[in-house]
């Protein structure tokens, strides 16, 4: 009896979801329709705005308000909020709606907003293979003739440019070179190293004084790959990655990717990193409280590294120096080879009632005040041409930016999520020696094909 | 529903089938009544998100577009050969364990701790239930740098003991990762199943007790006797909370070790949420929720069975 | 209860789960006092000197707004599920009916879905009912979700009730509307209680609903105000330790009052028993 109710409840159930489930789908074309009716209505309101875009330029004073997105902190929040005003000025009526988000949640944020059908106006990325996955969605406005796009730096264009069509206009660059503590350079007689062995020596110099060679928080996952881009690049070559992501050539599985997982599992063994390192979080410090305290020598990290010691122990910046990552002997890749990436760049979505107006916020989030400010309070690279730098260390970071050959943009942020996410994985588990460099970068390979090919 | 009410509620004094008929009538007025409007809310919300969690998860959906394909079941298929997925799940059963048998004892002892006539016990029940009180993402950073390899708090305190050959980089090696998460969920929730037992505990009534003295009993046979079976529904009860947040736990995973080293400490939830938001695989992604609920839906019938089965065999 | 064996062990043992449930808010505590580079050297020593610029700084960022937010949002969320709560859960445990273990069962259910999925519908419905990025629009969310736990332990409860006092109350001729405000809920006050802490505390923290469902600082809550602290590769822990610091105040009171009321009850319990 009692079985036979239990029974009765689970079946119940069961056959209310297929129920629900049938009268949905009716449900869910429903609400399709609903968008697409939503949609007719923007485009409907899209003229009237287009019209009152004209009155507004006229001096006319039409209510429009303007949604942004973005997730600048400390100096970088105020260049936006800058732009922003500079931009309700030039646009008497306009409002901007401004929402700060942090780094994390706000992709998923942004995600369902987009899933949801009612995106802001305005948002930021960092281009690539994320921003990519909007665009395919059919969420992101292409914006090649809105944009001025002769101002911007080639490099950083490209990473919101698919197709030749430009979906996004950034503002910043990075570039990741190898920092150091130059009073134990100092104190060990250590030269800034040109050749991988060279490292390999400081490494075992520093280990057997008691220092930790290379700091690294890799729960994080996107700082060990650092160590793979860098040295997959200089065995493989700039083009390695390029026909990897692009089929055109070798793959994820090419020796020099292995060659390069190889090298890392060799550095782990060298014991060049801190104890517990794949659960170290670099968001919360930990990596950097082992730099700070001289227990630590070197660490791989973009050049925000210094905004992050200037908040947090301001005295270390004087012992803090840069190299760029050794060349490997042998390889195809050059010392002035850089990894790099760009940061943040700004889109409209395609749902925006006011794309023009939007368009417009853009290009003055993405002007050259914006980047100058940048550069010169967050430590920046600027994406946009002809900045000039006051601060020392950004003039001296984007001279090695300006002097390099080939930068290679961050692959997390370049491959499409899903692949980016296997690479991350794959790369801690390589630290982690967990996995053979052989079946790591099978595993990448695998997935590229089932998402590239 | 409202036909279906059974005859055994007691009309005690029945004199005709009228007076029966106009009593039951009433009688599902009033269920209805209390049970509508929380059953509204609930449904609009709760129900709503639960069918269309499966209805998504027929589908391949990026979760960002409008463009959904129909698998049917193949999410379903791809999931049972995921070798993530049965990662993730023994894991979840891992912290299922743990939880059965760490929060709830540790519970049971802080409740009837809270019992005994020591002097503070304001004090000390304040302090106990920190743990719970805390938010989880200060409970994530602190517990971050407490088992760090390098300065951690829990490295140092057992160089004190002199355990210096159990120091490790607890979250960061891959075979302590989940028991150093899972400690800390335990930790977290213990005090939940203290204030839980100690309102239940409230409620027995105090003759007992009393009957009990007069027969000399030690405290331990009053415990034995009296507390704990008194207890045992709140236990059944708390072990199906209880197993159930630690089938879809998320939060404290997702801000200590984001399923990481190596997938060593993914949960189902974690990744479920992976898929979802940085994967954009919103259908395969409710494959996984929607297995979760099976999952949990399964575990706790089973429970409440044997509940049944036992208090029957009373 | 435990009255006749030495209270030594019972001393000890209440120190050391003192020491190991208390431990990890004192360091939060101890860490709000302290600046960013201090953590950073030296993450588990006192504080050189107390510093209160970390509180300062909260006030400074408009804490005072996502505090209110978050007190109108817990208080309002609880007190309705209480009452939606121990009302639905008074058929079930006391009633029977065809549908009461179904019923129950759906009330389950909601427990065993994990949030994030729900993000999307509850995202589309809320848009479509307006409420998105009002303060409205999270309490039918956090109430439904707070439902199933409440129910369950609320049922559990009132099954305890004598049936005595029911039977009295319906030779009375109470109706079952009185029976319930009258008798059985001033009986339950151990469980509204509890059901209070683990409700107030669990929307007083939560995060996700509140990313999804609102967007301007107006509406913000607290541990959406915590972004202040986050930089784009860093977290000012200290910060945050302050804010959720000041943040876990108001759970300590609601804690402690909701405890006294079961020592009352208590009380109460036993001069009627």
């Amino acid at each position: 009896m009692l079985k036979k109710r239990q029974f009765l409840v689970s079946f119940m159930f069961f056959v209310l979801l297929f129920g629900v489930v049938a009268c949905n789908s009716s449900t869910e074309t429903g609400s399709d329709d609903n968008s697409q009716d939503t949609s007719s209505e923007e485009t409907g309101s899209n003229t009237e705005t287009d019209n009152s875009d004209e009155e507004n330029s006229d001096g006319t004073n039409e209510e429009v308000t303007i949604s942004l997105w973005h997730i600048e902190t400390g100096p970088s929040g105020d260049a936006i909020m800058q732009a922003v005003e500079r931009f309700e000025e030039k646009n008497p009526g306009v409002t901007v709606e401004v929402s700060q988000q942090e780094n994390d949640p706000y992709k998923s944020k942004l995600s369902v907003a987009m899933g949801g059908g009612n995106p802001p106006d305005v948002f930021s990325s960092w281009g690539g293979g994320w921003l990519e996955q909007f665009v395919n969605a059919g969420q992101v406005k292409e914006i090649t003739n809105e944009l001025d796009t002769d101002i911007y730096v080639e490099a950083a264009l490209s990473a919101a440019t698919y197709d030749d069509k430009v979906y996004g206009a950034p503002i910043g660059m990075a570039v990741v070179p190898v920092f150091y503590n130059k009073d134990i350079f100092n104190e060990y007689g250590i030269e800034e190293p040109d050749t991988f062995e060279e490292l390999k020596e400081i490494i075992q110099t520093l280990d057997s004084n008691g220092i930790i060679p290379f700091t690294l928080a890799n729960q994080t996952k996107w700082t060990g790959s650092f160590y793979l881009m860098y040295l997959a690049e200089r065995i493989g070559g700039p083009d390695l990655f390029s026909e990897a992501f692009n089929r055109t050539g070798r793959g994820f599985d090419d020796e020099a990717y292995v060659e390069a997982g190889h090298k890392i599992q060799e550095l782990v063994e060298l014991n060049a990193f801190p104890d517990g390192f794949n659960g170290m979080n670099y968001d919360t410090g930990q990596s950097r409280q082992l730099l700070y305290s001289g227990k630590a020598g070197m660490q791989i990290m973009g050049n925000w590294l210094v905004n992050n010691v200037r908040d947090e122990m301001p005295e270390f910046e004087e012992k803090l120096d840069f190299f760029l990552f050794p060349a490997v002997e042998g390889g195809e890749g050059e010392k002035n080879h850089v990894v790099g990436g760009v940061a943040p760049v700004f889109s409209v979505a395609e749902t925006s009632e006011h794309p023009d107006i939007a368009a417009e916020l853009v290009k003055e989030l993405a002007s050259i005040e914006t980047s100058t400010y940048m550069a010169n309070n967050a430590g920046d690279i600027s994406a946009i041409k002809g900045v000039t730098y006051e601060d020392p260390y950004t003039q001296k970071i984007s001279e090695v930016l300006e002097s390099s050959e080939f930068m290679q943009t961050y692959y997390d942020q370049t491959l499409p999520p899903e692949l980016a996410q296997v690479h991350l994985d794959t790369t801690q588990a390589i630290f982690g020696l967990s996995m053979t460099p052989e079946e790591a970068m099978a595993k990448v390979e695998e997935k590229a094909k089932e998402l590239l090919d | 529903m409202l036909e279906k009410v059974e005859k055994l509620s007691k009309p005690k004094v029945a004199t005709s089938t009228d007076v029966k008929k106009a009593r039951k009538r009433k009688e599902i007025l009033a269920i209805i009544a209390f049970i509508a409007p929380a059953l509204l809310v609930y449904g609009v919300y709760v129900v709503y998100s639960i069918f269309m969690t499966f209805y998504y998860s027929l589908f391949d959906w990026s979760g960002i577009d409008n463009n959904l394909v129909f698998l049917g079941l193949s999410n379903y298929i791809e999931l049972f050969q995921d070798g993530v997925f049965w990662k993730s799940l023994q894991n979840n059963f891992l912290l299922v364990a743990a939880s059965l048998l760490t929060q709830l004892p540790l519970g049971l002892i802080m409740a009837l701790l809270l019992f005994s006539p020591i002097k503070g016990i304001r004090f000390f029940r304040s302090i106990f239930f920190m743990p719970f009180l805390m938010s989880t993402v200060a409970i994530g950073i602190l517990f971050i740098f407490i088992y760090d390899g390098n300065f951690g708090l829990l490295n140092d305190l057992l160089r004190m003991v002199g355990l210096e050959s159990w120091q490790r980089a607890w979250i960061g090696t891959e075979s302590t990762a989940i028991w150093a998460v899972i400690a800390t969920v335990c930790w977290q929730f213990a005090p939940f199943y203290m204030i839980l037992f100690r309102a239940a505990i409230v409620g027995i009534p105090e003759e007992l007790y009393e009957a009990a003295d007069i027969d000399g009993a030690n405290s331990l046979q009053r415990f034995k006797n009296i507390t704990f079976p008194l207890l045992m529904p709140i236990i059944t009860t708390s072990a199906i909370l209880s197993i159930i947040g630690s089938l879809k736990y998320f939060d404290l995973i997702y801000v200590m070790t984001g399923g990481g080293p190596s997938n060593s400490t993914e949960l189902m939830a974690t990744y479920m949420y992976k898929q979802t938001f940085t994967n954009f695989n919103m259908g395969y992604g409710s494959s996984v929720s929607f297995s979760m609920l099976i999952i949990a839906f399964i575990v706790t019938i089973v429970i409440l069975f044997g509940e049944r089965r036992r208090r029957g065999e009373e | 209860m435990i009255r006749k064996i030495s209270q030594m062990p019972i001393y000890l043992l209440a120190i050391i789960l003192l020491l190991f449930t208390g431990l990890p808010f004192f360091i939060m505590v101890n860490t709000s006092f302290k600046q960013q580079l201090e953590f950073m050297t030296s993450p588990w020593s006192l504080p050189e000197s107390i510093s209160f610029s970390n509180y300062a700084l909260l006030l400074e960022l408009d804490f005072t707004r996502y505090f209110l937010n978050s007190l109108f949002l817990s208080v309002a969320s609880v007190i309705l599920v209480i009452v939606l709560g121990a009302m639905a859960s008074y058929p079930l445990a006391r009633l029977k009916f065809r549908l009461n273990k179904p019923v129950f069962l759906l009330f389950m259910i909601g427990m065993m879905i994990p949030i994030h999925t729900t993000l999307i519908p509850i995202y589309i419905l809320t848009s479509k009912m307006g409420l998105y990025d009002t303060l409205w629009g999270l309490i039918g969310p956090y109430v439904a979700f707070a439902l199933p736990i409440s129910v369950i332990i609320f049922t559990q409860f009132m099954r305890d009730i004598p049936r005595e006092l029911e039977e009295s109350a319906k030779i009375d001729g109470c109706g079952h509307f009185r029976l319930f405000w009258r008798i059985i809920f001033p009986l339950l006050t151990p469980a509204v209680a509890t059901v209070a802490i683990y409700n107030f505390i669990h929307i007083w923290n939560e995060f996700i609903f509140a990313l999804v469902l609102t967007s301007s600082s107006d509406v913000a809550t607290l541990p959406l105000g915590l972004r202040e602290f986050y930089g784009e590769f860093s977290v000012n822990v200290p910060g945050i330790m302050a804010a959720l610091t000041l943040g876990s105040l108001p759970l300590l009171l609601v804690y402690f009052v909701a405890q006294e009321k079961i020592v009352k009850g208590l009380a109460a319990g036993s001069v009627k028993g």
